[in-house]
C-alpha cells in the first residue's frame, strides 16, 4: 500500500486496512503467511520465558522511558525479525 | 520511468493489477515520461555507473533497513574497485540464493571490471549506487532517493548510468 493510502486508513480508524498491510509485509506480499509470522514471533519470545530466567528489566523500563516512540516502534519491527529468524523457521528470500 | 516515450505499454499487464491488489496505491502511473537520453560519444569513451535495487553494500556499512514498514530511502556508494567479498546483502524481499554463490548474477561489479580494463568502454565511475526496493512512498523515492542518486551519479562524472532492478 502507499504511505497515503496507510494514512488514510489511520485517519479513517479502518483497521482492518492496516491489519492486513502488516501481514502482507511481513509475510512477503502474503497475508495468510504474515499472520502466521506473527504468531511464530509471539511463540519464541514466549518459549524464551517459560522458564522465568532473570531479565534486565532496568534496561527495558530505561528504553521505554527514554527512547522516542518512532524509535521504540522501529525496534518492535525489528524485534519480530529477530524472533522469527530465532525460530529457525526463515520464509523470506534474503537476509536481515 | 521508461526507455521509450511513445511506449507507455506494459510487458505484464495483469502484473500491476496483482501488485495494486496486494500493496493498493504503491504502483504510480506518470504522464511525464522522460525520453531516453542518447550516448553523445562512443561506448568506448564513456565513463558508465552503475545503479541497482539489489541492496548490495560494503561490509561494514549501516544495512539497509529491510524490517521497517514503509521503506528505506537511503543508497550506498560501493567503490568500484571493491572486490565482491567485500560487498553483502542486505534484503529480503527477493531471492538472494543465486547472488549468494556469484553477486555477479545481480550486481555484475566484476564483469563491469572487465569491460573497463578490455577497453570495451572508457572507464567506471569511483562509485556504484545501491538501494533497496520495496518503497511505501513513491513520491518520496523520487524526490529524495532517486534526486539523490542522480546527482551522486552526476558528481562521479558519469557518461551513461546502467540501471538494475533486482
Amino acid at each position: 500500500m502507499s504511505l497515503q493510502y496507510l494514512k488514510d486508513a489511520v485517519a479513517n480508524n479502518e483497521t482492518d486496512k492496516l491489519i492486513r498491510y502488516v501481514r502482507l509485509h511481513l509475510g512477503d506480499g502474503n497475508e495468510t503467511a504474515g499472520r502466521n509470522e506473527i504468531d511464530k514471533a509471539w511463540i519464541e519470545a514466549l518459549k524464551l520465558l517459560l522458564d522465568v530466567p532473570t531479565t534486565d528489566r532496568a534496561f527495558i523500563f530505561k528504553t521505554l522511558s527514554e527512547q522516542d516512540t518512532a524509535t521504540l516502534a522501529h525496534l518492535f519491527f525489528h524485534l519480530h525479525f529477530y524472533f522469527v529468524q530465532r525460530s529457525g523457521e526463515w520464509i523470506h528470500d534474503g537476509q536481515l | 520511468m521508461t526507455a521509450n516515450s511513445n511506449d507507455t505499454s506494459q510487458l505484464r499487464p495483469g502484473l500491476w493489477d496483482t501488485i495494486n491488489e496486494r500493496y493498493p496505491g504503491v504502483m504510480i502511473t506518470k504522464d511525464d515520461f522522460i525520453p531516453l537520453a542518447h550516448l553523445k560519444k562512443p561506448l568506448d569513451q564513456v565513463r558508465l555507473a552503475f545503479i541497482s535495487s539489489a541492496g548490495v553494500q560494503p561490509k561494514g556499512t549501516m544495512p539497509f533497513d529491510v524490517v521497517h514498514p514503509v521503506g528505506d530511502y537511503s543508497f550506498r556508494r560501493v567503490p568500484t574497485g571493491a572486490k565482491v567479498n567485500d560487498l553483502e546483502i542486505h534484503q529480503i524481499k527477493y531471492p538472494t540464493n543465486g547472488a549468494a554463490r556469484d553477486l555477479n548474477v545481480i550486481f555484475p561489479i566484476e564483469r563491469l571490471q572487465e569491460l573497463a580494463a578490455e577497453g570495451a568502454i572508457d572507464a567506471l565511475t569511483p562509485n556504484f549506487f545501491s538501494f533497496i526496493g520495496y518503497q511505501m512512498d513513491p513520491p518520496t523515492f523520487e524526490r529524495t532517493l532517486a534526486e539523490d542518486i542522480a546527482s551522486a551519479v552526476i558528481a562521479d562524472g558519469a557518461d551513461a548510468a546502467l540501471l538494475c532492478p533486482a
